[in-house]
């Protein structure tokens, strides 16, 4: 009897497993993508895609949206280990495309790589496509500017923006403003902005797209340039004094992005990425403070520097042993008019495409248009740093500056002795 | 007899036959990279037609062997699969350049070397060891006063009892992110703006309240459960000849939860060695450090467990974490042995 009920119990298990083979044998069937999204604040405008791509074509698109501190590419290696490779997925830089040598597909022959300047290029071919472009800048709020009598097109030099700074420093009470700048260097959470956003103005400040000079020293054993640096520490220097010293050493993001929305600082250091979070979750504020118009001045730490940071903050790459073919048409689709609509007026996306002939009606939109039309735009070398140096290194000397643990000279000492260090482990 | 044992020879044959060759083309389909859908499939019905042939296996001798082989397999290949398999690759890996997606070279012992001239790794090496001390210390001092308040006869002891035991109910995240909160933004009204977060010596002490925070209650309820076992009659023999309250906490109390202690002592050591959430969450291992052999640290709160996470993870060198966790692992285990073997010779003594 006993060997009887273990019979059954087995040729159970035995059927069960065919049945389950032959399920997922039977749903690999239809047609469909897996896309592993970086950016989980459009999650829901990149699911309207999906859904309106599967009634045009019948393919269906997976979204599988990332974000709030996840390690990206942490889960992507663990899914590699466990044969479990989305067909297109995010690449953050050149450290992040390098892990990927040789299993990432050239696009050069799609027809979106000659629509963009944008694309991720490498000597493996054109492996990234963009579908962003984010700006880092001085955010400033123009109505507090117009009122203290600034016009922020005069601000490309050190000594314009102090004397900026110490105007409106004397107007707050009258302009109704907390602090003139919405500066943090918190190392916990924000170590981001401070070791990758603001140290960006080092490496690319004022200088041409393509002009590696200072990524090309760092990356060659941690070198700065010690008088660009300093010059650059004098400029973080003006930001620690007039930034609003509650919010300086310990706030949070949401903080800073709350109050400058709400129109208490007259300037912010964060790019152009925070106008989605003030016309969405900061709205109310926003609203109540004017809906101000806002633009952006370079961080001119030296005369003349008249550029801002702009690039795509990050790329789709598509998978060499996915589903190639249908993973390349999804992203040329993603380039048609009705799916840039979408990306740009629902996402508030800055389209990176030239054919693209929307506006986003994000804050920062016209700005980061006027500049780049313009041509005064530089990229985002720091995106080739050293894997985790603003976690792990910079943003901690950017709070210990922050404190007043460090004057201008110790600040840049600082850096050059912990970034060398940590190129040399 | 004879005809039903010679149709389960020949039946068992077959599935063992089969079980094999399914299991083994589906393993060769695995490793030459097929997309084959029903290779999983193909395994399973492998790997339980092999169990089903051994079962019908007819043979007196090894029979009983053979249904305790099967009744253990799982758990064994349980254990096989997410345990031993790894462990082996662990220190594998930490021999070579992997990078958590393929490795190029063999480097030797170089991964090992590296790391103990990294003054960055030592500092965090430095640091458990004297968060270890500090909370096998406090954890159990404050552990061992709350457990004695709340053996007392008063009212509304059970409700004390489960109030100290709730913070280790809170995930270490979240716990480390509302005390981040209570750091940043409640006490710093009180510290003239800068938080006890922003220098490292006094972020360690916060980790260290807050470690005790969470873990106090837990212990407290292993020494409680110890302190309600004391005989009673003892203690009545104590009020007798006249004890007083000192006297009976330290020469009958303490004496007879010994083995309570010990066991106490090594959970707190183990769990602070491995100490990470809260940390994570609390400082992500921040701090400055000047001066330490020579070098300017910016990593004064990163623990050994996170030190690891975030080389391997952050610094996207896998194969160097892999190092440090080995090293880890074997610091852990020498920690277990000592205390097995200390509380065997307790055990025998009492």
């Amino acid at each position: 009897m006993k060997r009887k009920v273990a019979r059954v119990l087995l040729t159970t298990a035995a059927v069960v497993a065919v049945t389950a083979g032959l399920g997922a044998f039977a749903s690999a069937e239809g047609e469909s993508i897996r896309l592993v999204n970086g950016k989980i604040e459009i999650d829901s405008q990149l699911k309207k895609l999906a859904e309106m791509y599967k009634e045009e074509t019948g393919v269906e698109v997976v979204i599988e949206s990332m974000g709030g501190g996840i390690d990206i590419q942490g889960t992507l290696k663990g899914y590699y280990q466990g044969d479990n490779m989305p067909d297109i997925f995010v690449n953050g830089g050149a450290t992040d495309f390098a892990n990927w040598e040789g299993l990432l597909v050239d696009m050069s022959d799609q027809e979106w790589a000659s629509d963009t300047d944008a694309a991720y290029v490498n000597e493996e071919g054109t492996i990234g496509f963009p579908y962003t472009t984010e700006a880092v800048g001085l955010a400033y709020n123009a109505d507090i500017l117009e009122k203290a009598g600034i016009d922020p097109a005069t601000l490309t030099s050190p000594d314009a923006i102090k004397a900026a700074f110490e105007t409106i420093d004397g107007m707050k009470a009258d302009l109704g403003i907390d602090a003139v700048v919405g500066y943090c260097a918190e190392v916990v959470n924000l170590y981001w902005s401070t070791g990758n956003h603001v140290f960006a103005n080092y490496i690319d400040g004022g200088l041409d797209r393509d002009d590696t000079t200072y990524i090309d020293l760092l990356n060659d054993g941690g070198q700065l340039d010690m008088d660009r640096f300093t010059k650059f520490a004098e400029f973080v220097g003006l930001l620690n004094q007039y930034s609003d010293p509650a919010l300086l050493v310990s706030g949070t993001y949401d903080q800073q992005i709350l109050n400058f929305a709400s129109g208490k600082y007259a300037f912010v250091t964060q790019g152009s990425w925070i106008g989605a979070t003030m016309t969405s979750t900061d709205a109310e504020a926003y609203e109540a403070a004017g809906s101000f118009k806002c633009g952006m001045i370079p961080y001119a730490f030296e005369d003349g520097m008249d550029t801002i940071l702009t690039n795509s903050p990050s790329w789709w790459a598509v998978y060499k042993d996915g589903n190639v073919e249908a993973a390349e048409a999804f992203l040329q689709w993603l380039t048609t008019d009705a799916a840039q609509e979408v990306l740009v007026m629902e996402a508030g996306f800055v389209s990176p495409f030239k054919s693209c002939a929307y506006v986003a009606n994000d804050p920062f939109a016209q700005t980061i248009t006027d500049y780049q039309s313009a041509g005064k735009t530089s990229a985002w070398h720091w995106l080739n740093m050293k894997e985790g140096l603003a976690q792990n290194a910079t943003g901690q000397v950017f709070g210990m500056y922050a404190q007043g643990q460090l004057d201008a000279a110790g600040f840049a000492d600082a850096m050059q002795s912990v970034i060398a260090d940590y190129y040399a482990n | 007899m004879n005809t039903n044992s010679a149709n389960k020879k020949l039946v068992s044959i077959i599935c063992l036959v089969a079980g094999i060759a399914l299991a083994l083309i589906a393993l060769v389909q695995d490793i030459t990279g097929s997309g084959a859908s029903w290779r999983g499939a193909a395994l399973i019905i492998g790997a339980v037609a092999i169990l089903l042939g051994l079962y019908l296996f007819p043979t007196l001798k090894y029979h009983r062997r053979i249904i305790n082989f099967i009744f253990v397999f799982p758990l064994l290949f349980t254990f096989g699969v997410t345990v031993i398999i790894p462990l082996c690759l662990g220190v594998f890996y930490s021999f070579s350049d992997w990078n958590g997606i393929k490795m190029t070279q063999m480097v030797g012992i170089s991964n090992y070397t590296s790391m103990f001239k990294d003054p960055a790794f030592l500092w965090s090496v430095l640091i458990t060891i004297l968060f270890v001390v500090f909370n096998m210390i406090l954890v159990n001092v404050v552990a061992f006063l709350l457990a004695l308040l709340c053996t007392q006869k008063m009212k509304g002891v059970s409700f004390f009892r489960a109030a100290y035991f709730l913070p280790n109910l809170i995930g270490g995240i979240v716990l480390g992110y509302v005390w981040q909160f209570v750091f940043n933004n409640v006490l710093i009204k009180f510290t003239n703006n800068i938080s006890l977060l922003a220098s490292t010596g006094s972020a360690f002490a916060c980790i260290i309240v807050v470690y005790i925070w969470q873990y106090a209650g837990y212990i407290m309820l292993i020494y409680v459960t110890g302190l309600t076992q004391v005989p009673k009659d003892v203690l009545e023999a104590s009020q007798i000849d006249g004890a007083n309250a000192v006297t009976t906490l330290f020469k009958i109390k303490i004496p007879m939860i010994a083995a309570t202690i010990t066991i106490c002592t090594f959970l707190t050591l183990t769990s602070a060695f491995k100490q990470f959430d809260v940390n994570m969450a609390l400082t992500n291992g921040a701090g400055a450090v000047t001066g330490f052999m020579g070098k300017f640290l910016t990593n004064g709160t990163q623990m050994l467990a996170l030190n690891i996470y975030n080389t391997a993870i952050s610094k996207n060198s896998y194969a160097l974490g892999q190092a440090k966790a080995i090293l880890f692992f074997v610091l852990l285990a020498l920690v277990s042995i000592i205390q097995v073997s200390i509380s065997n010779k307790k055990e025998v003594e009492m």
